[in-house]
C-alpha cells in the first residue's frame, strides 16, 4: 500500500493547492533563468546574425554596440582589397524611437551593405530578403508589423518585406534591417527648417573665407538642395564586416590591425565586448537574483515539506508504534516531496508556455534550462525533505500512547 | 498455558535527584496467551509506563522482559529488533482509536497486515472488520466513524497480525457504558477465540467481570486486585 498516495488522495485539494503554489514559485525561478539566458542571447544575436569573421570599427573604440563607432566608408574598399578577404560590407547601427499607429516604437536600425548583403544571414520566419536598394525593410516580429505594412521614417515610406524572430538588442529593443543607404537617410534626416539653417551657416562660412569671397557662385551651389560639396565626406559607417578565407583569417587580421584608423575584433571578441561591456551588470544582477530566488524557493519548499510532515506526526507515531519499517515512513515523505516537485514543475512548465511569451523581455528557455530545471527541482525537493525526514526519524512512537 | 510476555523486576525512574519519580518499582508480571487481564490504578501510578515497557516502546531502566520465552530486553538494552517484534507479534489499542487519518477503515487494518508480513491483507482486513461487526464501514475514513466504530476498527487493526499480545491503554475512556462493555467483551472474545494475551489498562470498573485477572498499580508497584486466576500471576 502506498502511504504517500493515500495521504495525497485524502488531502487532494490541499496537496494540489500546495503544488500549484510551488509551481508558481518555480515558474518565477525558471522565468528569471530564462530572462538571464534571453539577455545573454539578445546581446549576442545581432553579431551572430551578421556572420562576419572580423569586425572593423573605429580605432580604440569598442563599437558599434558598446559605444559609438564612426568609420570612414573607404575602409570597405580597403578591406575588400586585402588578400584573403572574400567580402567586406558596411554596417550601421542606431537606435530610433518613433510613433506608429499611436504607439511608441523603439527600433534598433541596422544598415546592411547592399547589394552584397540583402539579409541572407538573417533568421527569416516570414517574407523575403531585401530586393531593392531603397524602401524595403526586414523587421523583427516583436515590433508587431505585418508583411507589406508601411512604416514612415524620415518622410519616406518603407515597406516590411520580411520578418525575423528574436532579433533584439541587449536592451530588448527590436531590430529592423534596411540597406545602409536607407539607414543613413533615416540617421541624417533633418526637418526642412534645420536644412535651411545649415545651408545658411554654409553660406556664412563661405563669406568668411577667401574661397567664398573669390568665387561668389559657390554661394548659389551651397543653397541648392541637390548639390553636395565634393570636399565633404560621405556619411561614416559604424563598422565594416569582413568575411575571409577561413585559413587566412589571422593573416587578414594582421594586415588590418596595422591600419591606424581601425580596431579589429573577431566574432567571439565582439560578442565578449557586448557581454562584458553592455550587459555585464544587468547579467550579474539577474544572476544573483536568480540564485537568491532559487534559495528562497528551496527554503519555502523545505518549510512546506516540513509542515506537511509535522501535521502527520501523530499518524506517523501510530505507524511507528505498529512497527512500520523506517524506510516506509521515510518513503512517504520523499515520495510526496517528489510528487510535489513533479506537479510543481508541470505547473511551472504550463505557466511558462502560457505566460512567458507575453513578457516584455524575451524569456529564453534554453535546452540547458529545459534539462536542468526538472532535475534541479527534484534535487531541491529531495534536499528540502531533509527537515521532514529528520522529523520522521525523531518521532517517538510512545506519543501515540499518550491520550 | 504458554506465556506471552514475562516481565521480571522492572524499574524505571523519571528525572533525577529530588525531582526523581519512580514510575516502575520492581514490577514482575506474567501474562499467558488466552488470558485477558486488567491493569487498574490511579493516574500517575505507572500503568502507561508499564504498557510502554511491555510494548517495547520505552524500555525500563532495569529488569528483564521475556517474549514467548525469549529474553528480548535486559536492563533497558534491546536484544532483538523491537520494531519487528511490535510489527509481527503485538497489537495496540489506544484511549482514542488513533486510526491513521488518511486511511480508510479497511486500509487501517490492511496496513497492519502488511507490516506484519501477512499475505492477502485486504481479505484478512475484511474478515476482521466483519468479525468486529464494522464491515459496512470499510470505505469510511476515521473521522466519519462513531467512537465505538473507530474503537472496533482499532481492535481489528490490533488483531491484524495475529498478535500474541494485545496492549490496550484505556480503550473505553471515550465510550458510553454500553459500548464500553461491548469493547471489553470483544477483548475477552479475542483472547479466548484467538489465544492472544490481552492486557487492558482501565479506570472503568463497570465491566471488570469480563477479565480473567485484575492487577492494580500504585506508586509504581503492582499487586493483584483479585485472587489469582488461571493464566496470570503477579509477583511483588
Amino acid at each position: 500500500m502506498n502511504l504517500a498516495l493515500r495521504d495525497v488522495r485524502r488531502h487532494l485539494a490541499r496537496f494540489v493547492g500546495t503544488a500549484a503554489g510551488l509551481g508558481l514559485l518555480l515558474s518565477v525561478v525558471v522565468a528569471m533563468q530564462g530572462i538571464y539566458a534571453g539577455m545573454v542571447d539578445d546581446a549576442t544575436i545581432l553579431t551572430r546574425a551578421m556572420h562576419a569573421d572580423l569586425w572593423l570599427v573605429q580605432r580604440d573604440t569598442r563599437g558599434p554596440f558598446a559605444e559609438g563607432s564612426r568609420l570612414d566608408p573607404s575602409v570597405e574598399a580597403r578591406a575588400a582589397a586585402v588578400p584573403g578577404v572574400r567580402t567586406a560590407r558596411p554596417y550601421t547601427y542606431q537606435l530610433i524611437q518613433r510613433e506608429h499607429r499611436g504607439a511608441v516604437m523603439r527600433i534598433a536600425l541596422v544598415g546592411l551593405g547592399w547589394p552584397d548583403d540583402p539579409g541572407r544571414s538573417l533568421p527569416l520566419v516570414r517574407g523575403r530578403r531585401l530586393q531593392q536598394p531603397h524602401g524595403e525593410m526586414i523587421v523583427d516580429a516583436s515590433l508587431g508589423l505585418g508583411i507589406g505594412e508601411p512604416l514612415v521614417l524620415a518622410g519616406e515610406q518603407y515597406r516590411v518585406v520580411g520578418l525575423t524572430r528574436n532579433a533584439l538588442t541587449s536592451g530588448g529593443d527590436s531590430v529592423a534591417f534596411m540597406t545602409v543607404g536607407d539607414a543613413e537617410l533615416v540617421a541624417f534626416d533633418q526637418p526642412p527648417e534645420a536644412a535651411l539653417l545649415e545651408r545658411q551657416r554654409v553660406v556664412e562660412r563661405l563669406r568668411r573665407t577667401d574661397l567664398g569671397r573669390g568665387q561668389p557662385a559657390l554661394e548659389d551651389l551651397a543653397t541648392d538642395p541637390r548639390w553636395r560639396a565634393p570636399a565633404l565626406a560621405s556619411p561614416p559607417v559604424a563598422a565594416v564586416l569582413v568575411e575571409a578565407d577561413p585559413h587566412r583569417i589571422a593573416e587578414v587580421r594582421g594586415v588590418m590591425r596595422s591600419w591606424g584608423d581601425v580596431s579589429v575584433y573577431s566574432q567571439a571578441e565582439e560578442e565578449e565586448l557586448l557581454l562584458v561591456g553592455v550587459v555585464q551588470r544587468a547579467r550579474m544582477q539577474i544572476g544573483l537574483f536568480t540564485v537568491i530566488l532559487t534559495l528562497t524557493a528551496a527554503v519555502i519548499i523545505m518549510m512546506v515539506m516540513y509542515n506537511l510532515t509535522l501535521e502527520k506526526t501523530h499518524d506517523l507515531a501510530v505507524l511507528k508504534l505498529m512497527g512500520a519499517p523506517r524506510l516506509r515512513l521515510l518513503g512517504l515523505v520523499l515520495q510526496q516531496a517528489w510528487l510535489l516537485g513533479a506537479m510543481g514543475y508541470a505547473v511551472a512548465f504550463a505557466m511558462g508556455e502560457l505566460a512567458f511569451p507575453m513578457f516584455p523581455r524575451r524569456v529564453l528557455i534554453t535546452e540547458t534550462i529545459s534539462l536542468v530545471a526538472p532535475v534541479a527541482t527534484m534535487g531541491i525537493v529531495t534536499l528540502a525533505s531533509i527537515l521532514g525526514l529528520t522529523h520522521v526519524m525523531r518521532i517517538d512512537p510512545s506519543i501515540a500512547l499518550e491520550g | 498455558m504458554e506465556d506471552a510476555v514475562r516481565a521480571v523486576d522492572l524499574s524505571k525512574t523519571y528525572g533525577t535527584g529530588l525531582a526523581a519519580v519512580k514510575a516502575l518499582d520492581h514490577v514482575t508480571l506474567t501474562i499467558a496467551r488466552g488470558t485477558v487481564a486488567a491493569l487498574l490504578g490511579p493516574s500517575g501510578s505507572g500503568k502507561s509506563t508499564l504498557i510502554k515497557a511491555l510494548g517495547f516502546v520505552s524500555p525500563a531502566d532495569t529488569g528483564e522482559v521475556f517474549f514467548e520465552g525469549r529474553l528480548v530486553v535486559k536492563h533497558g538494552v534491546p536484544l532483538a529488533d523491537l520494531a519487528a517484534l511490535r510489527r509481527r507479534h503485538l497489537g495496540f489499542v489506544f484511549q482514542k482509536a488513533n486510526l491513521t487519518s488518511f486511511l480508510t477503515a479497511r486500509e487501517n487494518v490492511e496496513i497492519a497486515c502488511e507490516f506484519g508480513g501477512k499475505s492477502d491483507g485486504r481479505r484478512r482486513a475484511r474478515e476482521l472488520l466483519e468479525y468486529l461487526d464494522v464491515a459496512g464501514r470499510e470505505h469510511s475514513y476515521p473521522e466519519m466513524l462513531s467512537g465505538g466504530e473507530q474503537q472496533r476498527v482499532a481492535i481489528a487493526r490490533a488483531l491484524a497480525n495475529e498478535p500474541s499480545l494485545i496492549l490496550a491503554d484505556e480503550p473505553t475512556a471515550a465510550l458510553d457504558s454500553v459500548r464500553s462493555r461491548s469493547v471489553m467483551e470483544l477483548f475477552r472474545k479475542v483472547a479466548h477465540d484467538r489465544g492472544a494475551a490481552v492486557l487492558v489498562v482501565t479506570h472503568d470498573h463497570r465491566a471488570l467481570e469480563v477479565f480473567d485477572v485484575l492487577y492494580e498499580m500504585e506508586d509504581g508497584r503492582i499487586r493483584p486486585h483479585r485472587p489469582e486466576r488461571s493464566g496470570l500471576t503477579a509477583e511483588q
